[in-house]
């Protein structure tokens, strides 16, 4: 090709061993993608996944050799502690049970909500905010669903803390022996 | 590229190439073989996308989950070794445990305090899920799996909670199962499902047993399917949610 002319947009540049051969009119395989925003499983995702085991294993073996899981006195039948309570994570449902007859507090309560929970993808169907923590598009969402956590949690919290004898309010600090 | 000859020497060789089907993974195409060419492939992808391994978006909290159940289970099969299912013993092997089989009482925590973190570390997955819209289409279905995981976490911490057969245990399941009998109607649903879960009128060893192989056997196994359709349906599903890309 002669050089004199050769269109002035893509000059030569003498510092650069490559240059530019030829413009071709067709598809490159971006066109119309996202920039390729992946890396390799391994060993980015791996290894991570690794590193998060070994931290999950340590930070356990560590409580588990300062605390011991509690064991009481062998089962009695005949004498019954006051108050008895179940696990910590149904104590939502036993703070629910004292306060109507134990169906709506210890069955309705918990099928609903697991009802809803089940079905709200079906219904909260908007794209908006995916992938974004707090995403501002989801205020309602995201509202509902912290008064959900809070009360969940409360409820929890009084059950474990606040609930002495005969399932009376006390403040931690004050809590009578349960025997 | 310059070798490692000491990572040659265990990796370049046909004992390695016969479990592993490829050589170490140096170079991209062996990068994609550790995945193509392994049952990996069936849970997780040769690439994910950046914001899966952020740490920031994900916390690591459903993989942390998972993890405890893998030690679960581990100690799990450990502590069944030490165990008998009997109102007559199993009390007394939980005293052994703590004070006669060597590190038995680690063994023992090491449960406990994991069954404790797997329901609060199910749940704190289902809030990140929720509080970054993971839920939503395509991932409708995979949340509902969620929830039934979260369900089937309760009812085998519930199932573990009462094997000591200390009076934390009886009075705790004493409770839950008065509830299970308030079910309407009381006289033929209630009183027939309290009957159905303990196998009797009280919690005697007909529950014990009861508890027991729902514990070891029934829920794990359960667990363990539904934990492989949950992982396999975020792949399907197009990987963890992220953010629409500009």
């Amino acid at each position: 090709m002669d050089k004199k002319e050769e269109p002035a947009i893509f000059p030569k540049n003498p510092n650069k061993t490559y240059g530019l051969m030829e413009l071709t009119k067709t598809k490159s395989f971006q066109i119309e993608k996202g920039p390729d925003n992946t890396v390799t499983s391994w060993p980015h995702l791996f290894f991570r996944e690794l590193i998060l085991f070994m931290g999950v294993f340590i930070a356990l073996m560590t409580i588990s050799l300062l605390f011991n899981a509690p064991l009481e006195q062998e089962a009695n039948p005949s004498n019954t502690p006051n108050p008895a309570k179940a696990p910590w994570y149904f104590l939502g449902l036993q703070e629910m049970l004292s306060w109507a007859h134990p169906f709506w507090g210890g069955i309705f309560a918990p099928t609903v909500v697991v009802i809803i929970l089940m079905l709200t993808p079906y219904f909260d169907r908007s794209q908006k905010g995916v992938g974004v923590w707090f995403a501002p598009e989801r205020k309602i969402a995201n509202l509902l669903f912290t008064i959900f956590l809070v009360l969940a949690v409360g409820l929890i919290v009084v059950g474990e803390f606040f609930r002495g004898p005969n399932w009376q309010i006390f403040w931690p600090w004050n809590m009578p022996s349960p025997h | 590229m310059k070798k490692n000859r000491l990572l040659d020497l265990f990796t370049n060789n046909r004992f390695y190439k016969s479990i592993f089907r490829h050589g170490y993974p140096d170079d991209d195409i062996k990068r994609s073989e550790v995945v193509t060419g392994n049952l990996l492939l069936h849970i997780q992808p040769v690439k994910v996308h950046k914001n899966t391994i952020r740490a920031g978006y994900t916390l690591g909290l459903g993989l942390i989950a998972f993890y405890l159940f893998i030690i679960l289970t581990a100690t799990g099969i450990l502590l069944m070794f030490y165990y008998i299912p009997s109102i007559e013993r199993a009390y007394n092997d939980m005293k052994d445990l703590e004070f006669a089989v060597s590190f038995g009482i680690i063994l023992r925590n090491l449960h406990r305090w994991g069954a404790h973190g797997m329901v609060a570390f199910v749940f704190l997955h289902m809030c990140r899920v929720f509080f970054t819209g993971g839920y939503k289409p395509p991932r409708e279905f995979n949340w509902g799996i969620g929830v039934v995981l979260l369900i089937i976490t309760l009812f085998l911490s519930l199932t573990g909670y009462l094997l000591p057969w200390d009076q934390l245990a009886f009075w705790a399941i004493t409770i839950v199962a008065n509830l299970i009998g308030t079910s309407p109607p009381e006289s033929i649903m209630g009183a027939n499902l309290r009957q159905l879960v303990l196998g009797g009128t009280i919690v005697g060893q007909n529950a014990l047993i009861r508890f027991y192989v729902m514990h070891v056997v029934v829920l794990p196994l359960v667990a363990a399917a539904l934990i492989g359709v949950h992982f396999w349906r975020i792949r399907k599903d197009g990987g963890i949610s992220r953010p629409a890309e500009e």
